[in-house]
């Protein structure tokens, strides 16, 4: 009947559950595998980062479409580290949090702000790594994934005739930036590309600013490390070296190829270039931030082509808005707007490119249309690299073989290098295997240690109905474990210690519904009521405080899981779907359990249910009376 | 025989405790302490994790060495790359997978830290991945605590929300209160004792909210029912039925105390004494405390503060006045000031048995050492200010 239909119900939520565990999308795998609920890292070891987001205009948090651009970039660095798995989400209004499950390494660089720079292309090589040598043509083909031509509102022609004027406001700032490169009018195609840049080349480490003390310490423990003869040999280098023309020099050249990106970071930018065994691979993966510096110029990859590229003279923040559009002949582009000062930047970095002015661009890098490109670096890696067909005087747009997608992406890299967003590392915790199972092992002995001390309480303090007790922790106990399971799959919940002591301090929670529903019970009895019409009052009556009891200590784990950051996020989570699940019990299990009992004549003797103690205050009570002898308490 | 005899009252709700008539003592106790943790946290504050003040913690296996050379070992790693650092506390942590030394050091940046835990590595002959660490910014801490006291205020403005909507506002007030004191004494012991504060108290401290209004809760449940139109008749003050509901309901928060606590003793357990470190310590250490101290404040101090606030409800003071003036009559025209009370009392009816002899027995005790105060408290302007005490009793003198 009733007490009946309620178990149907909860062995129907039973049922549904463990099918969702065994066979929901995403379960795969034996059944063991099936079975384990998603862990957190500090349970299974692994890496977690917190960032915290500031707005750098005035110090707030971001927006949110700000902070969901952050996270994508963030998570585009941490992908670029080659990371299987890794976890990025945003967490509150300024944090962002950063999980490697499994994996022990330094992180806190991923949050170095994103630099978006915009630098003239001046040579290209093959980046591959391949012995063989770069072909001019083979490393620009790859590379026009679009050219900028001028929008449509801003078509001032930028005609090669008008470079004349444009020249004179040009040349200060070519002057400024190219002093160095001994032939500052190789406007044509260089002929032989070594000659001019390659003087230019190393010479930012050497004459620009005086290296750091602990790049160069850095650069000597390199030199040891490759020993001194490839030292000598990649200093020696003044263009790409070829090496299927010189075998002997591949072989010097080897150990380059061996060195860490972060090691590779610290080489000098023409050797970066210059040494055919340093690849791509190396290079992408060198630290956030390694070419930031605006004034030197740097090595990047794009396509896998490898580019020695000019001094930045746009920067990110120059940029105002960027979007993708569709335009009149519908094909996907990116628009580009400048603040007032980066468009002056742009414009006179534009004419620079397309009148192969100031720092000259070799001929390997020049586009289809004999232009200069300008390459789009986001961190360390080439996202674009349009040829510049006129100087951009307006609005500028990025046209190429792009899609929706692709035209998006790029937008909102570019969009992100204006994003006024910087990253603070706030906790960093690197956790071993092996101490992750520790965390582990000992959350779980607490949790067992607590469910025992309160079952030894209860069966000695209510004796058979402890059993009531023991058999209702049991079932909210695998009824919590089946939501960890599906929760983790469906929503990505992962159970992590604090989360753990949450489902601790939970038992309380539960095992305090049964102590009001018992007092209660004790308390109708007690007033002279059979136990079976004792049930069904001291449950309505208990029920009112259980619900209030327990709608508080909801409250408690939604706002805090709503306002908080870290550990208190899966500790609120735990602790309010362990509540929610031990309201599930207490309805469907223990009232339809408890209605059977009282039918039974056992729940009278006071020896079995504990309750009789409460009996013998009434001695006109014939139930009692049987049971003089329970005086003793 | 005495104990047993409280045991078993307490156990059946009959325990008869004046309560609330001692308020005044319980309030000058709570408002001393309040005033001794404020103190407290003037003076000496409290002792804050790395979490706080920024830093860096290493974990290595214990299989190293003795903690001292790993302690010098690790200072000579940040001699070399740290940059200054040094190692703040070490100390040794058990854990089911072998031991460890946890190396509590000053603020390392990304790449110090980084190349302390090569060097590391290098001088204790592991891999540098057998070592954990964590590094925490000084902001990480703050920004924990004020999301920690958001939470706090939002979460007092829903809870005094749904309990108007389900007491009333003055039960509301009584249970907030109370709260806060819960909250401070807390705090005053942390402080006082200098347990360290980690971002894993504070968690912990959150969630006592939880605990110490389950049991207020429980309890003003119980004094609701008992004084629902309690002004229809002129048995018992308010004071007097909220007492009694206290008193039925001991038994109760009793076990709903230790039943809470018992998991979290678990807890407190594996984390302070398997562990010695880390969150579950924290997290098991401020709750046992926090709970304890709800038991506490959740009997002695919301139902008697539930009572001042009502006796200030004009219809409740109306009322308590007729209840004394009634007893009054009855103590001047008939000889039976003690069972009229009594039966009032206690709405379960019992018949006569030894228990109740002697508790009845016991009765004039109880409400003998208010009786001392009654001058003062009574006549304080506030006519039934003596509400919890025994007039019976203290007619009787």
């Amino acid at each position: 009947m009733r007490p009946g239909r309620q178990l149907a119900v909860l062995g129907f939520i039973f049922v549904v559950l463990y099918l969702l565990v065994f066979f929901s999308g995403g379960a795969s795998g034996g059944w063991k595998d099936r079975l384990e609920p998603r862990l957190g890292l500090d349970l299974i070891g692994g890496t977690r980062l917190t960032l915290e987001a500031t707005n750098t205009v005035d110090g707030k948090p971001p927006t949110s479409a700000n902070l969901e651009e952050a996270r994508q970039i963030i998570e585009n660095r941490v992908n670029a580290y080659g990371v299987a798995e890794a976890e990025v989400v945003t967490e509150g209004n300024r944090n962002i949090v950063i999980s490697l499950p499994g994996q022990n390494r330094d992180l806190t660089n991923v949050g170095e702000a994103a630099e978006l720079r915009f630098r003239k292309v001046l040579k290209a090589t093959d980046g591959s790594g391949a012995a063989a040598a770069p072909a001019p043509s083979a490393s620009a083909t790859p590379a026009p994934s679009g050219s900028a031509t001028p929008a449509p509102s801003g078509s001032v022609t930028p005609a090669p005739s008008g470079s004349a004027a444009p020249k004179a406001t040009a040349s200060p700032s070519a002057g400024g930036q190219g002093g160095m490169a001994p032939t500052p009018s190789a406007s044509a195609a260089a002929p032989t590309p070594s000659a001019s840049p390659s003087a230019a080349a190393p010479s930012p480490s050497a004459s620009a600013e005086p290296v750091p003390q602990s790049i160069e310490q850095q650069r000597k423990a390199i030199e040891q490390k490759v020993g001194a003869a490839a030292w000598a040999a990649a200093s020696g280098l003044q263009a790409p070296a070829d090496l299927t023309a010189d075998p002997s020099l591949a072989d010097k050249l080897k150990p380059f190829g061996t060195l860490s990106p972060q090691e590779i970071a610290v080489l000098p930018v023409g050797m970066q270039f210059n040494v055919p065994t340093i690849t791509c691979q190396q290079l992408d993966n060198r630290p956030a931030a390694s070419i930031k510096d605006e004034n030197q110029q740097a090595v990047a990859c794009e396509s896998g082509a490898k580019y020695l590229l000019d001094k930045a003279k746009v920067l990110g923040t120059d940029v105002d808005d960027a979007n993708a559009v569709l335009d009149q002949t519908s094909s996907w582009v990116v628009s580009l707007n400048f603040t007032g000062k980066g468009q002056e930047k742009w414009t006179a970095l534009t004419r620079e490119a397309f009148n192969n002015e100031g720092q000259a661009c070799d001929q390997t890098a020049l586009g289809q249309d004999g232009k200069c490109r300008v390459a789009v670096v986001l961190d360390n890696e080439i996202v674009s690299s349009p040829e510049i067909q006129g100087v951009l005087t307006g609005d500028s747009q990025i046209t190429g073989s792009f899609d929706n997608k692709s035209a998006n992406a790029l937008a909102s890299q570019l969009r992100y290098g204006a994003l006024p967003v910087t990253f603070e590392p706030q906790e960093q915790q690197n956790v071993t295997a092996t101490l992750g199972d520790s965390h582990l092992k000992a959350g779980l002995l607490a949790a067992g240690i607590g469910m025992l001390l309160v079952i030894i309480y209860s069966f000695f303090y209510y004796r058979l109905l402890g059993s009531v007790i023991f058999l209702s922790l049991v079932l909210s106990a695998l009824l919590v474990f089946g939501a960890l399971v599906v929760l983790g799959r469906s929503i990505g919940f992962t159970l992590t210690l604090a989360g753990i002591a949450g489902m601790i301090v939970s038992l309380g929670v539960a095992a305090d519904s049964f102590v009001i529903y018992f007092e209660r019970l004790k308390d109708e009895i007690r007033e002279g009521r059979s136990p079976r019409s004792a049930v069904p009052r001291a449950w309505v009556r208990a029920r009112r405080t259980i619900i209030s009891a327990n709608a508080i200590t909801l409250m408690s784990a939604v706002v805090l899981y709503i306002v908080s950051v870290g550990a208190v996020k899966g500790f609120a989570f735990a602790l309010g779907l362990a509540t929610v699940l031990d309201l599930v019990v207490v309805f469907l299990f223990r009232h339809p359990i408890m209605t059977m009992f009282a039918r039974t004549r056992a729940f009278l003797s006071p020896r079995v249910s504990g309750l009789g103690r409460a009996l013998p205050a009434r001695s006109a009570e014939p139930g009692a009376a049987r049971n003089p002898r329970v005086k003793e308490a | 025989m005495a104990k047993s005899g409280l045991a078993s009252r307490l156990y059946r709700g009959e325990a008869d405790l004046n309560i609330v008539g001692r308020r005044k003592l319980w309030f000058a106790v709570a408002g001393v302490l309040v005033l001794v943790a404020v103190l407290s946290f003037a003076v000496r504050g409290f002792s804050l994790g790395i979490e706080f003040a920024g830093g860096n913690s290493f974990q290595v296996p214990a299989s190293v060495g003795t903690l001292e050379q790993a302690e010098a070992k690790v200072d000579a790693a940040l001699a070399a790359k740290g940059g200054g650092a040094e190692v703040v506390t070490a100390q040794k942590v058990g854990g089911t997978s072998g031991e460890y030394y946890e190396l509590r050091t000053g603020q390392l940046t990304a790449e110090q830290a980084n190349e302390v835990k090569t060097e590391m590595a290098q001088s204790f002959g592991i891999q540098a991945d057998q070592i954990s660490g964590s590094q925490v910014s000084e902001a990480w801490g703050s920004q924990v605590t004020s999301r920690a006291l958001l939470g706090l205020l939002i979460f007092v403005a829903v809870v005094a929300i749904y309990l108007i909507l389900r007491f009333e506002w003055r039960m509301a007030a009584a249970a907030i209160a109370s709260l806060f004191t819960n909250l401070v004494l807390t705090a005053g012991i942390y402080s006082l004792v200098g347990f360290e504060v980690t971002p894993s108290t504070i968690i912990g401290f959150l969630t006592i909210l939880g605990f110490a209004l389950y049991d207020v809760v429980v309890v003003f449940d119980k004094v609701q029912e008992n004084t629902r139109g309690i002004t229809a008749n002129n048995n018992q003050t308010y004071g007097e039925a909220a007492n009694l509901a206290l008193n039925q309901s001991l038994m109760r928060s009793l076990n709903t105390s230790v039943v809470a606590l018992l998991p979290v003793g678990g807890l407190l357990f594996i984390g302070a004494g398997l562990l010695g470190a880390g969150t579950l310590k924290d997290l098991g250490l401020v709750l046992f405390v926090g709970m304890a101290v709800a038991f506490l404040t959740s009997i002695l101090l919301a139902t008697p503060l539930l009572v001042l606030l009502k006796n200030q409800d004009p219809r409740i003071s109306a009322h308590n006045k007729r209840v004394l003036a009634r007893r009054g009559a009855i103590a001047r025209g008939e000889v039976t000031p003690k069972g009229a009370p009594r039966a009032a009392a206690a709405t379960a009816e019992e018949t006569i048995d030894p228990e109740a002899a002697a508790l009845a027995g016991a009765a004039p005790k109880v409400g003998a050492r208010p009786a001392g105060k009654r001058p003062s408290g009574a006549r304080g302007g506030r006519p039934a200010g003596g509400g919890g005490n025994r007039p019976g009793g203290a007619k009787r003198r």
